[in-house]
């Protein structure tokens, strides 16, 4: 390795390394075809434009239809998102509409879609990390889509839930070059959320809290898309005895957290039996449990400063002094901090169908609330 | 049907397959089904793709030549492993180039951020730069 790197040092540069001038990246002509379905799928599949599941072929026909869900015009630029180091690409209203029909949109599903894309959020980075990401969905778009928010609603159990989320991962491919393994994407083990993401409808109707969104400001009355990365979720009941008389649901939500860097925020996915629950014993909203939550998922500095998210990003920030960093820095190793630098790394959704008092549990850090209102 | 024919199908330049995804994470075995063309009403479609910017290409810095009597700074980025593997550089240069000056910097800031200062310390008084991001 070293002969490589003294080469690179002093070796001339090669006639490639010493090229200038501007590169223009070709993605091919506008339309395929014309060919067969069949050929058409494997075309799509081998060249990366699909998550490799058999998609809805975009014809100018299905594209016009998915155009219809929106006021906006086809040409209308929506916005622009960065695979990795790469320069960001731009996408038009058409463009998007190009995925959401592949990933099996409806029309009625684009608003959410141009939301989302209008975000600029990838689904797929380029770190090393395999991270995942999250859509919370509120409003009454909720009730308009049939999204599921019920029994089984992080399952396959409802198109716009399943779509939605298939087509943001789409989207960050062709609209982005994102997820192109060795290049655009680094993630090690990579990460089955990826297929169609965490797409979470809140069960407002049946949450003793306000909705998520009404938590960022917005009106109850507003249709909403927040979007969250991080690295996972998982499951976390039964950690305390769920079924015991006296159920502290905090102390278990805590128990997970525990295990996680604390480098992304903390997302609770609670039944809302266990959010009326919760709420009863006098958590009335959701900014009591986070509060405690904060305060009582610690973590000791030695164990803090060991993690390699630590030294990669929160040192240099104690060096310049950046709190709580530097103050976490200068303590000794046995005491005791929180796991999360502040307050508003932890989130609280709920959804569920009640059919028992259980709670997920995600390393997933709040990125941006997006009004899907603004996109229909 | 093998991809460069289902490529000049589609009135594609075969040379798209030198810009396609990771070989052997695609399976052709659909596509080379005899069946695959038989009976079936063809169609047009969409391309998906969004609208890449036009990269401006900037040529690489004039090598040195050699490395004798020069300085060189091992740039870590806080990456993990990052300073680990400049530590063992800084060792063997030490041991196998000690008319090198070896200087270890850490960069400010997490590791996808800016440090213009430090830039412009190593245009000042280096002569090339190592960074290493571990693993």
């Amino acid at each position: 390795m070293m002969k490589e790197i003294v080469d690179d040092l002093t070796l001339p540069l090669t006639a490639e390394e010493s090229k200038t001038g501007m590169v223009h990246v070709n993605i091919g002509p506008e339309k395929y075809g014309p060919e067969t379905p069949r050929n058409l799928q494997q075309f799509y599949a081998d060249n990366g434009m699909t998550d490799f599941l058999p998609i809805f072929l975009p014809t100018e026909e299905m594209v016009e239809e998915m155009l219809a869900g929106t006021s906006h015009k086809p040409d209308e630029v929506v916005g622009k998102m960065a695979a990795g180091a790469y320069p960001p690409w731009e996408y038009t209203v058409k463009q998007v509409a190009i995925n959401a029909v592949m990933a099996g949109c409806k029309p009625e599903y684009f608003p959410t879609m141009l939301a989302i894309a209008a975000s600029g959020t990838p689904s797929l980075f380029s770190s090393t990390n395999s991270f995942a990401y999250a859509a919370v969905i509120n409003g009454p778009i909720r009730d308009k889509l049939n999204m599921n928010y019920g029994i089984g609603a992080l399952g396959p159990f409802a198109q716009p839930n399943a779509a939605i989320g298939r087509a943001w991962t789409l989207l960050s491919k062709n609209l982005a070059n994102g997820g192109v393994p060795g290049d655009t994407y680094m993630g090690s083990q990579g990460n089955n959320l990826n297929y169609n993401n965490l797409v979470i409808a809140e069960n407002e109707a049946a949450s003793p809290w306000v909705p998520f969104h009404v938590q960022k400001g917005f009106k109850a009355e507003e249709n909403v898309v927040s979007l969250f990365r991080g690295l996972g979720i998982v499951p976390g009941q039964g950690a305390r005895g769920t079924s015991t008389d006296t159920p502290k649901y905090e102390e278990q939500f805590s128990d997970l957290f525990s295990v996680f860097t604390g480098f992304f925020g903390g997302l609770v996915v609670a039944d809302p039996l266990i959010a009326q629950n919760l709420h009863a014993r006098g958590y009335d909203t959701k900014e009591k449990l986070i509060d405690w939550l904060y305060k009582n998922t610690t973590q000791t500095v030695k164990d803090y400063k060991s993690r390699d998210f630590a030294y990669g990003f929160d040192y240099p920030r104690a060096l310049k002094g950046l709190e709580p960093y530097a103050t976490w820095y200068k303590m000794p190793d046995d005491a005791v901090i929180p796991r999360w630098p502040h307050l508003n790394d932890i989130n609280v959704v709920v959804a569920g169908g009640q059919t028992n008092a259980f709670f997920q549990g995600g390393s997933l850090s709040y990125g941006v609330s997006v009004s899907i209102d603004k996109w229909t | 049907m093998n991809r460069r024919k289902l490529l000049s199908l589609l009135g594609m330049s075969p040379a798209l397959l030198a810009g396609s995804r990771v070989d052997g994470q695609q399976s052709n075995s659909r596509a080379k089904s005899p069946k695959a063309a038989s009976g079936e009403a063809k169609v047009e479609t969409l391309n998906p793709k969004g609208t890449p910017p036009p990269i401006q290409l900037i040529a690489m810095a004039p090598r040195l030549g050699s490395l004798d009597g020069k300085t060189v700074y091992l740039v870590d980025t806080g990456f993990e492993g990052g300073g680990f593997l400049l530590n063992q550089i800084q060792l063997w240069f030490n041991r196998n180039m000690p008319s090198v000056t070896v200087v270890f910097k850490r960069k400010a800031g997490p590791y996808a951020e800016d440090d213009p200062a430090l830039w412009k310390e190593i245009k000042e008084k280096g002569n090339a730069a190592i960074m290493a991001i571990g693993h």
